[in-house]
């Protein structure tokens, strides 16, 4: 009687082609099979170094040699030391003058490839060259410009009598320095800005505008009450993003002033590549690179919030 | 004579047979790799160089090795990334304190040390201060570049100047040369090159910033005083604020282009001049290293060459350091090859051939000099260095040039110092 049974159950079940495409078919089970790769991607290269890097931070890890927990001391101690406290400045400094620079040019330039131009598409992906050009390459370039010896900008501006021989000392002076370090940032990330305002610009309905002008609105009134309240969410990711990855800038500060001069451009990440790696301390490394998470987590969840309310 | 299928599977067969039954690996299996991570050299010709040797190396050992280079600042990085996960190369080139950092992960080479220094006599202090760890040597000194002077001959000459013996010296020739239109370019900024010669001159006019013990920061002496007093009367008289901007490039830059007079430097400011046969190049020359009331000491860059503990090659290793370093004529020849750049870093062989190759490499012979890595006195321990690598010597006198009063500046350092050395 049981072989019987088994007899049947076996005859009656489906071949396993179909019985995968079934299974396929359920949301439940494709779902997470879409996902898992990029999930298993995230554990592997974002979750776990993460994971690392915390637990370093708050241990005393050298390099090559066995690490003990020792709390928050690592945080504590680094505010005794005055690079440490120039840096936190620096990134505050840099990263609010950065972005507020490239939100103002972003919607400018933004405006303007809006616009019916000659030549629209190639200027549209020229605009793109400053963020597709590795920064260490283009950073480069702005070295040369900046170099006290063979400086073309000191070179254009004594030429065209705008500055006294032999010109600012662009790396050389703090407050020189880092408006070296913040041009740069701008000039490279303003096409980031300036090519995502574009989308959200192009998906406003022309029909908003043409109503307006009916109604007598000129371009301040149009840009204010349609443009800039309809690009907010837009500029909310924008700005996220941006001020993310410019409180984490390395390339840039390294390759022009590699923090000085007296650390008064030193961030965060070049702090830390310093202290972490050149001096094997992973331990105090790790925590520069991670001091300003939980500001950063507050102001993502903050903006994401402010995104959301002006979506839905 | 063409090969039957028949004779091809009964000798192909029978090898096979051969090689089970007697268990040993046939010769090709067992061959060993090993692997040399180095730097860019300063001095191409000597990578080029030490590929030549890595394949004469196979030939007559028949152990293979491969030979990979990167760019100086990325060395940390990668040295760091080896260490933690413990893989990579068996090899590694270690500047200057690299030893003491990575001590835990180095294999104790002592017994090929002792195996050289018979050879070529003792290792120099330098590359004793930076391999020669607790009482064990955890990396092979191979070769060092030293610090010293090079100027505009062709100016010194127009304008009747005397080659400067001391640093005092230096500051009178100097007003003259920023007189001329080509001052002195000592960088002041965040870079090795300013905290190489804010060492010498440091060590010349007596100046610790922490003592033997590696514990007391001293810092804050009347010697400091005094190197603080002589930065700011040279920045001010006879060097140009671009200094304090300039990267590990820029003296040798300046003085390639025409415009410094003098600067502090290994010859390689020279020899890329000669060897790209700038106008400028004729009129350099090198003086031997500057003096000061304390001696005439100078800053060196020692380099050895380390093998990770985690290396399972590591018999072949050091078979292919005693390759290079052991045997008189590929050691030469590779030397040679650096054109001065690189120098043998043993005792005996100091008078070497490569400082016969051109009469401007006369000065590196260097008489009474003594060299020093970064921090001496103090041993290299990993707070001595974190000292060095945040720069506060260079951004001590920056801040002394650009106004802070001396016994400001000098307090600032003694302050980051003593937290640097009361952490844990």
């Amino acid at each position: 009687m049981a072989v019987g049974n088994v007899g049947v159950v076996a005859a009656t079940r489906p071949p396993l082609r179909v019985r995968v495409r079934e299974l396929l078919d359920r949301e439940r089970v494709l779902g997470p099979l879409f996902i898992a790769p990029a999930l298993i991607l995230i554990v592997l290269l974002v979750a776990y170094p993460f994971c690392v890097a915390l637990y370093f931070s708050v241990s005393n890890a050298f390099i090559g040699r066995p690490s003990h927990f020792v709390g928050l001391k690592n945080f504590i101690n680094l505010w005794g030391s005055d690079a440490f406290r120039q840096t936190f400045q620096n990134a505050f400094v840099f990263t609010g003058t950065a972005v507020a620079c490239k939100l103002v040019s972003g919607i400018s330039l933004a405006l303007l490839l809006n616009q019916q131009l000659w030549f629209k598409r190639l200027i549209r992906g020229a605009v793109l060259l400053p963020w597709v050009i590795p920064t260490a390459l283009s950073t480069l370039g702005w070295w040369w410009m900046f170099n006290s010896l063979y400086s073309v900008v000191n070179w254009t501006g004594i030429a065209l009598g705008l500055m006294e021989p032999p010109g600012p000392n662009w790396l050389g002076q703090k407050y020189y320095a880092m408006t070296a370090v913040v041009v740069v940032n701008v000039w490279r990330g303003l096409p980031f800005f300036a090519i995502t305002i574009l989308a959200g610009l192009v998906s406003i309905p022309r029909e908003l505008y043409e109503a307006a002008e009916a109604d007598g609105a000129g371009p301040v009134t149009r840009f204010w009450y349609i443009t800039l309240p309809l690009l907010k969410p837009v500029l909310a990711v924008v700005v996220l993003f941006s001020t993310i990855f410019t409180f984490s800038d390395f390339n840039i500060v390294y390759v022009l002033t590699h923090g000085g001069p007296v650390n008064s451009t030193h961030l965060f990440a070049t702090l830390s590549r310093q202290v972490g790696l050149e001096s094997g301390r992973i331990g105090e490394g790790a925590a520069i690179s991670l001091y300003l998470f939980p500001v950063l987590v507050l102001v993502v969840y903050a903006q994401l919030k402010f995104v959301r309310k002006q979506t839905y | 004579m063409a090969l039957s299928r028949r004779a091809f599977l009964t000798a192909s067969g029978g090898g096979v047979a051969a090689i089970l039954a007697s268990r040993i690996p046939p010769a090709r299996g067992q061959q060993w790799e090993i692997s040399y991570l180095c730097w860019n050299n300063f001095a191409p010709a000597s990578d080029k160089k030490l590929s030549e040797i890595g394949q004469r190396f196979t030939k007559d050992t028949g152990i293979r090795i491969r030979i990979d280079h990167i760019a100086h600042p990325q060395q940390p990085s990668k040295y760091a990334s080896e260490v933690q996960t413990q893989a990579g190369h068996d090899l590694v080139e270690m500047r200057m304190h690299f030893p003491w950092l990575y001590e835990p992960q180095l294999v104790d080479v002592s017994d090929l040390v002792a195996e050289l220094e018979r050879k070529h006599g003792k290792v120099l202090s330098s590359g004793y201060e930076g391999a020669h760890v607790n009482g064990i040597w955890r990396a092979v000194p191979q070769y060092h570049g030293m610090f010293l002077a090079a100027y505009r001959e062709d100016l010194f000459k127009k304008a009747g100047l005397k080659v400067p013996d001391t640093w005092e010296d230096l500051y009178k020739v100097g007003r003259e040369l920023k007189k001329m239109g080509h001052p002195i370019g000592i960088p002041i900024s965040q870079n090795y090159d300013s905290i190489s010669t804010a060492s010498a001159v440091r060590w010349c006019y007596g100046s610790t910033e922490v003592d033997r013990d590696g514990k007391t920061v001293a810092i804050n002496s009347p010697q400091t005083i005094e190197v603080v007093e002589w930065y700011k009367k040279v920045y001010r008289d006879c060097m140009e604020p671009e200094v304090l901007s300039w990267s590990d490039a820029s003296n040798n830059e300046s003085l390639q282009q025409g415009k410094a007079g003098w600067i502090h430097n290994p010859v390689s400011a020279y020899i890329v001049a000669r060897d790209k046969k700038l106008v400028t190049a004729d009129g350099l020359n090198h003086h031997r290293s500057l003096a000061g009331p304390a001696g005439r000491h100078e800053t060196d860059v020692p380099r050895s060459i380390g093998i990770w503990k985690f290396s399972k090659r590591i018999e072949p290793a050091k078979e292919w350091i005693r390759y290079l370093l052991g045997k008189r004529e590929v050691y030469d020849e590779y030397i040679m090859s650096g054109s001065a750049f690189n120098l043998p870093i043993y005792t005996n062989l100091q008078d070497h051939p490569v400082l016969k190759t051109d009469p401007k490499y006369a000065a590196l012979r260097n008489e009474g000099a003594q060299y020093h890595t970064y921090g001496w006195p103090a041993p290299p321990s990993d707070k001595v260095q974190l000292i060095t690598n945040s720069f506060i010597l260079p951004n001590m006198l920056a801040k002394a040039v650009t106004g802070t009063p001396t016994r400001e500046a000098i307090a600032w350092a003694e302050n980051e110092m003593q937290k640097i050395i009361a952490g844990s």
